[in-house]
């Protein structure tokens, strides 16, 4: 009984995710292919607009491009499926080679800076709590907004001139220097100034969230029972209030994972970290529509497993989640 | 008997953006040990906001200002939050109203009660406290408590959730519980076990209780001695004898005389005209006076006193001015005229 419910458990979850991940690549397949715009450009760069109608026609032909979007799908799918994602109309190379060399760079800025905002909003948002209406808060509140206001461009700017021209501290593009690929601490003096524009742009917004969340908690009535039991305020506060407050803080950096993403995006620009938020840009841009359905799935998937960690992770934390889910085969409420 | 708790002059004032409303106003009563005291009165007219100015729990628009309160003869009027954590649980414990809400939905039950136990005893063995919550589930009348300690409160009627409430509330042996009508969000079978409950506890461990209730007819067979709240202040307290057989506050009349057993035979059940006033400007006299079908010209000017009627019979009311017209109540007087 007990296998068999864990067995259903695991196998709704697994449908849930393959479904989703269909839904997104039909949507992301036929969208990318009704833009307006023209692939043969990323393909032949130049020489498009020299060629003929009946050379254009024989182009296109030759990519495909002239079935109904429904046929290419079906082939696309088929050889995805055999693990053959096509190739890059603009680098001429397969799909998950031109993204398997730089998939790792923006995992790492990414990975990093996700982890750093959530634990660090977590920090900060407890801290305004405690301090609920005194400097503390106010001052980190106030500050926050402020700084969240700044724009990611223009603050990763700031930084290089200060520190990359000016105090000549730290390198102010590239992911590592020539011949140091494998040099952690050369990585990671790379990495500071990007990672402190991404982990400063969203620390604030999920900060205050999570602050707010708390205070709600602590108004609720078992916070008055908790008192009367004699809990010092730490053990309210964390054991309590914070433990209620995380299945929505989990729920909304999962699916907050794109939002942390995508400003990495801005920031490698800038950077000229080369990872695959150039890459996602210039596709979109160029019609490389192989390369595009690969990153956009990538994110997808990113962004459906988040969901579905956060959606596990709530339910150790707050049981009712998973009751109201099995309802039908839940256990007898006494009396 | 030396008193356990004594409230000398105690206000309550809770600022609100409409102004401020004085919700206890000038209450002083003591509770020995062992004893009921029932506080009845309407909503609205302070009971609560009593009970959370004792141990400190009232939100943060109210304050205390005015008054002492002693708790074993020591003045904690002015203690921190801190220093209050030291004794809440250990000398006094709360029982909340509402129980769906009182307790965390994300934690089990048993260790919720746990938890209790261990505020005041932190250095107990895991087993040693397990053992103490599953005699805890079993004093308030759970039953296979080892079952159920895993349970969460979702999982509990209301009825469950307030003996669990109750559970937490003597986990370290408290000497005062104040409960804070621990049965009105209930339905009445239920209300009746937790009464019952209440008493037999009380029996058993000895603790003084402070039950807080807007029904005179629910404290009636729990309580030792009764107090009646109106408008912020208390208009009559003595023993639930003295109290229920000879009543000498209009307002108590009033409250008996609305209680449905009482009326047998009427057609019609009586009821107090009018409603309590609002404490945010509250009447110079008597507050009861516009309600009252018995008031006195002076009602409306000046408070009464608190006048002695035995040793342990109190009421506000200037029907007990030796100069004020003899009336004939509309009960009780049964006994010593």
């Amino acid at each position: 009984m007990m296998k068999q419910n864990l067995l259903l458990y695991w196998g709704k979850k697994a449908l849930v995710f393959l479904v989703s991940v269909m839904v997104l690549s039909v949507a992301v397949f036929y969208i990318s292919r009704l833009a307006p715009g023209d692939p043969l450009m990323s393909y032949y760069g130049e020489r498009t607009e020299k060629m003929s109608v009946e050379e254009k026609e024989a182009a296109r032909e030759k990519l495909g491009l002239n079935d109904p979007i429904h046929v290419q799908y079906v082939r696309w799918l088929q050889n995805a499926l055999k693990g053959d994602f096509g190739i890059s109309y603009k680098y001429k190379q397969d799909v998950t080679e031109v993204i398997g060399s730089r998939i790792g760079n923006t995992l790492i800025l990414g990975g990093i800076g996700f982890v750093l905002t959530f634990l660090g909003a977590l920090g900060l948002g407890i801290l305004c709590a405690w301090h609920e209406d005194k400097w503390p808060d106010q001052l980190l509140c106030k500050g926050g907004t402020l700084l969240s206001c700044i724009p990611e461009f223009w603050l990763s700017l700031v930084m290089i001139l200060v520190f990359s021209v000016t105090l000549q501290w730290l390198p102010s593009s590239g992911a590592y220097d020539v011949g140091h690929k494998h040099d952690i601490l050369n990585r990671a003096e790379h990495l500071i100034l990007p990672l402190t524009v991404v982990v400063l742009e969203h620390l604030w917004y999920y900060a205050y969230m999570i602050r707010n969340k708390l205070l709600e908690e602590t108004r609720a009535d078992y916070v008055l029972l908790g008192k009367a039991k004699g809990l010092s305020k730490k053990k309210i506060l964390l054991g309590h209030c914070l433990r209620n407050s995380l299945p929505s803080y989990i729920s909304l950096m999962a699916i907050s994972v794109p939002h942390v993403l995508g400003g990495t995006y801005i920031v490698e620009k800038v950077f000229s970290y080369p990872g695959i938020g150039t890459l996602s840009f210039e596709s979109a841009q160029y019609h490389d529509y192989n390369l595009l359905m690969v990153l956009c799935m990538l994110t997808g998937i990113v962004v459906i497993l988040g969901n579905l960690i956060g959606g596990i992770i709530n339910e150790r934390i707050d049981p009712r989640i998973k009751a109201a889910e099995v309802t039908e085969t839940s256990e007898v409420t006494w009396d | 008997m030396e008193e356990i708790l004594n409230i000398k002059n105690l206000s309550v004032n809770i600022h609100a953006p409409g102004g401020t409303v004085h919700a206890v106003r000038d209450v002083s009563f003591e509770l020995y040990p062992g004893e009921v005291l029932a506080i009845v009165g309407e909503s609205g007219c302070g009971k609560s906001m009593l009970c959370k100015a004792i141990m400190k729990l009232l939100p943060k628009s109210a304050k205390v200002e005015g008054g002492q309160i002693f708790a074993n003869g020591v003045d904690i009027t002015h203690y921190s939050q801190k220093d209050m954590e030291k004794l809440r649980g250990k000398l006094f414990s709360y029982v909340f109203q509402d129980p769906m809400t009182a307790l965390n939905p994300t934690i089990p039950i048993g260790k919720q009660i746990g938890e209790a136990v261990l505020v005041h005893e932190p250095k107990l063995p895991k087993a040693q406290v397990y053992e103490r919550v599953i005699e805890l589930m079993e004093l308030v009348g759970i039953q296979r408590p080892r079952e159920r300690y895993h349970l969460y409160p979702y999982n509990f009627s209301g009825g469950m959730r307030q003996r669990s409430v109750m559970a937490i509330a003597l986990a370290s042996n408290p000497r005062i519980l104040l409960a804070d009508e621990p049965t009105t969000a209930l339905d009445v079978t239920i209300q009746a076990q937790i009464l019952d409950l209440l008493k037999k506890i009380q029996v058993q461990l000895g603790t003084a209780t402070i039950l807080v209730s807007h029904d005179l007819g629910v404290v009636a067979s729990a309580a030792d001695r009764v107090a009646i709240m109106y408008a912020g202040k208390i208009v009559e307290i003595g023993t639930a004898e003295e109290v229920y057989y000879d009543p000498r506050h209009p307002y108590t009349w009033g409250l008996m005389q609305s209680l449905p057993a009482l009326n047998k035979g009427n057609a019609e059940l009586k009821t107090i005209p009018g409603m309590p006033p609002t404490l945010v400007e509250p009447p110079v006299g008597d507050a009861f006076a516009c309600r009252n079908q018995y008031a006195l010209e002076i009602d409306y000017h000046q408070q009464p006193p608190m006048f002695r009627i035995s040793d342990t019979h109190y009421a506000a009311t200037w029907l007990l001015d030796p100069r004020a017209p003899k009336i004939t109540p509309p009960i009780g007087g049964k006994r010593n005229a």
